[in-house]
């Protein structure tokens, strides 16, 4: 059986910090390294890194991982080599997921064109975290223990079952609040595009099975809801970003 | 030390030490040398008003009579009133009680006695030196008008108008602005007068013999010469032998140098002082705002942040020791000032008050260094102000935390915990960050509950959310410190209280007003 991989490009402190953050969700994580001599030797995390070269051609290592859930992240800090990258793997692994770093939208753009599933605007996303820490300080707050921290409150993705007694109703006739201690936020449709269930086109939208809905609630609430309405669901991330 | 001196220096320490007086003596130099005091500005209309109305009667005495009283009016009342700004001003042009003090403990230091009469001529000379000042001479001239019984010095009333330049700030610009040129105009003058001295005496030489001539006298040549290097040229005396005429024709174009020299003089002082000019605008523009966010530091990330608070009601400032990137913000449509901002003398020269006027000092710069140097200046002069910081290297996180930054964003860990997120819950993370960017018109507001909203509704079911489309996301106790999710119809609301909600944008806005309109319609 293949392996659900994390390869992560670049050897640096975005990589090393990837790394700590999914290490519980990937089997093997490798760090690839343009400088792998230099990186070795002064390597102190626990993370495997083997040298790579722009100009690779990967023969034979799709054999060993499952490379459709397998994830790569560009993290170069040169963005021409970073963009380059990007556009060698996806050349070659066509159904591998790429999260690339980008330090501007000029970047991000390329990089996306490059086939990037997900790009990391870094100086935006910074941005918008300051931004958000001097103007909605509360907000801020609530998203980032909901999002970063392991608390009671959750997001999670849940899938409607064919016997909810919600298939056939609309989204405005949706109780959940009340009723269940849960918020739904958005609803995802069969293209994979998320919609808010506040804008008026989707109010009227019925039900059915398998509709798949974004709720933020306590863990025990949510544990509840899934026995009657839907179960928890992991999107294909790569359907999902594409 | 004799008794006399010793009960002089005693008073002296007694005054300097009497909160009263200091207070009074504060209020006073507020009123008349502190532009940052709310009240100077009425002063100054105040004065510019007596000023105008001054020179208004004595035009309106030369042809009509005037009322006797509004005479005395401007005789004495306006008179007195200047007289009593002289003295304060004289009052708080310097400190005696500080010379005496300062005298006395130096020579105490130095082991020696205290000698009255030298800290006295200390006091005569700090004392006369405003005296003798330009503008304490203007003033004193304003007063003279008062002993009308000479008409000569009601005259002295135009003096009057040039205590406009103690009031009106752009006066004194201009006199700035050209005093920087004082040697140009210096040699100019020197040129004038040669050039005037000269052909007064050639066509005084020339001229004065020649009855159809009207220069008979040196004055009319003197008189002539100035109109025709002036350009003015009246014509009502003019050369009429050859030789008169031929030096009129050196004067006429000696007198078109000058005046060209002298526009040139003035542009190139107004040209290389712009930016100066430009710098004091904005600082006095700084200075009248209420609240504003610092940006320390204008790189990648603060230009960044500087577009996303472009929206909020707050203004910005950008302070960095960089030309360029100082002219890049300017670009950028920001307030910026070339000033080093891990300087303490750059907020003096700018008088930013860091404990009312900012509401957070952002250190942006993308070295550790900068911002820990730039923390630390702001710490030393205000303990209390909110100092958010970027941190390029974890390593120094406890360094920028010792430093007195309040909070703190290392990038890098964000793009690690946007990455588990990423691979974890990538619909989930979509969903909010579309939340937190507002795409698609929805958005997420706090909104505050104040005194009255929380006298006027009492609990959540009050609130009608579900007729604007809002949803509840939960309510944030500010005493508990705690957030409480989705919370019940019968949940109490508190003064204090920030209700988090979710909607469109335009129905968020609705549903403020309605919060609002359902607060006076209870009245």
């Amino acid at each position: 059986m293949k392996n659900k991989i994390a390869l992560i490009f670049g050897y640096n402190d975005y990589a090393l910090e990837i790394a700590k953050n999914i290490r519980d969700r990937y089997e093997d994580i490798v760090i690839y390294s343009l400088h792998s001599e230099q990186d070795i030797l002064k390597n102190k995390s626990n993370f495997e890194i083997k040298s790579f070269d722009l100009s690779d051609n990967w023969d034979g290592i799709d054999e060993n991982f499952d490379f459709e859930n397998s994830i790569a992240f560009c993290v170069l800090e040169d963005s021409a080599e970073n963009i380059f990258l990007t556009i060698s793997l996806r050349s070659l692994f066509e159904y591998l997921n790429i999260i690339a770093l980008s330090n501007n939208k000029e970047t991000a753009n390329k990089l996306q064109m490059a086939g990037a599933n997900r790009v990391i605007p870094l100086v935006q996303t910074t941005a918008e975290m300051i931004s958000e820490m001097l103007e909605k300080p509360i907000v801020k707050e609530v998203f980032h223990k909901i999002l970063f921290e392991s608390g009671e409150l959750k997001i999670t993705q849940i899938k409607i079952h064919a016997n909810s007694e919600y298939v056939g109703k609309e989204i405005s006739q949706l109780d959940w609040e009340s009723r269940y201690g849960v918020i739904p936020l958005s609803i995802v449709q069969d293209d994979m595009k998320s919609e808010f269930i506040y804008s008026s086109k989707i109010r009227h939208h019925v039900i059915k099975e398998g509709d798949m809905f974004v709720i933020v609630g306590y863990e025990t609430c949510i544990g509840d809801f899934e026995k009657l309405i839907g179960s928890r669901f992991d999107v294909n991330w790569y359907n999902w970003s594409r | 030390m004799s008794f006399f001196s010793r009960f002089i220096v005693d008073i002296a320490y007694f005054i300097h030490t009497s909160d009263a007086y200091q207070h009074k003596k504060r209020f006073v130099y507020d009123l008349l040398e502190n532009s940052r005091y709310k009240y100077k500005k009425i002063f100054d209309i105040f004065m510019i008003v007596l000023i105008f109305l001054s020179v208004f009667i004595l035009i309106a005495e030369v042809k009509h009579e005037v009322p006797l009283y509004i005479k005395y009016f401007n005789v004495y009342v306006i008179s007195i009133i200047f007289f009593i700004e002289y003295i304060l001003r004289f009052w708080i042009s310097s400190s005696v009680c500080e010379i005496i003090i300062n005298k006395s403990e130096h020579d105490t230091m130095l082991g020696r006695g205290f000698s009255l009469s030298r800290a006295l001529f200390k006091v005569l000379k700090a004392k006369l030196s405003f005296i003798f000042s330009f503008k304490a001479i203007i003033d004193l001239l304003a007063i003279l008008p008062f002993f009308h019984e000479l008409r000569l010095l009601r005259l002295f009333i135009l003096f009057r108008v040039f205590k406009l330049f103690r009031y009106a700030k752009s006066f004194q610009i201009f006199a700035s602005v050209l005093s920087t040129k004082k040697f140009e105009f210096l040699i100019l003058l020197m040129f004038t007068s040669i050039v005037v001295f000269v052909s007064s005496v050639l066509v005084y030489v020339m001229e004065a013999n020649n009855p159809a001539s009207k220069v008979n006298t040196l004055f009319d040549a003197l008189y002539w010469s100035i109109v025709t290097i002036s350009t003015v040229g009246y014509g009502d005396v003019t050369a009429v032998t050859t030789e008169g005429r031929i030096v009129a024709m050196f004067v006429i174009i000696a007198g078109v140098s000058v005046l060209a020299f002298t526009t040139s003089i003035v542009v190139s002082a107004f040209t290389e002082k712009l930016d100066e000019i430009k710098e004091v605008k904005t600082i006095d523009d700084i200075r009248k705002l209420k609240r504003f966010y610092l940006i320390c530091g204008y790189e990648h990330v603060a230009q960044e942040v500087a577009k996303k608070l472009a929206n909020s009601m707050t203004s910005i400032i950008v302070l960095d020791e960089d030309e360029h990137r100082i002219a890049h913000a300017k670009k950028d449509g920001l307030v910026a000032l070339n000033y080093d901002p891990g300087d303490m003398q750059s907020y003096k020269k700018i008088g930013i008050d860091l404990s009312t006027q900012v509401k957070s000092v952002l250190c942006l710069r993308e070295s550790d260094v900068e911002n820990v140097y730039t923390t630390l200046t702001i710490r030393s002069m205000n303990k209390d102000v909110n100092i958010v910081s970027l941190l390029m290297d974890d390593s120094n996180r406890k360094k920028l935390t010792f430093a007195g930054v309040n909070e703190i964003l290392y990038p890098k860990g964000l793009v690690g915990m946007i990455a588990k997120e990423l691979i974890g819950r990538p619909v989930a993370f979509e969903v909010i960050h579309a939340l937190r960017n507002e795409y698609y018109g929805v958005n997420i507001e706090e909104i505050l509950v104040d005194e009255r909203m929380s006298q006027k509704i009492i609990y959540v079911s009050e609130l009608d959310n579900a007729k604007f489309r809002i949803v509840l996301l939960g309510i944030y106790k500010k005493d508990k410190k705690r957030f409480f999710f989705n919370p019940l119809d019968g949940t109490a609301l508190e003064s204090g209280d920030y209700l988090l909600v979710i909607g469109k944008s335009v129905f968020i806005k609705e549903f403020e007003k309605h919060l609002h309109k359902k607060i006076k319609n209870e009245k």
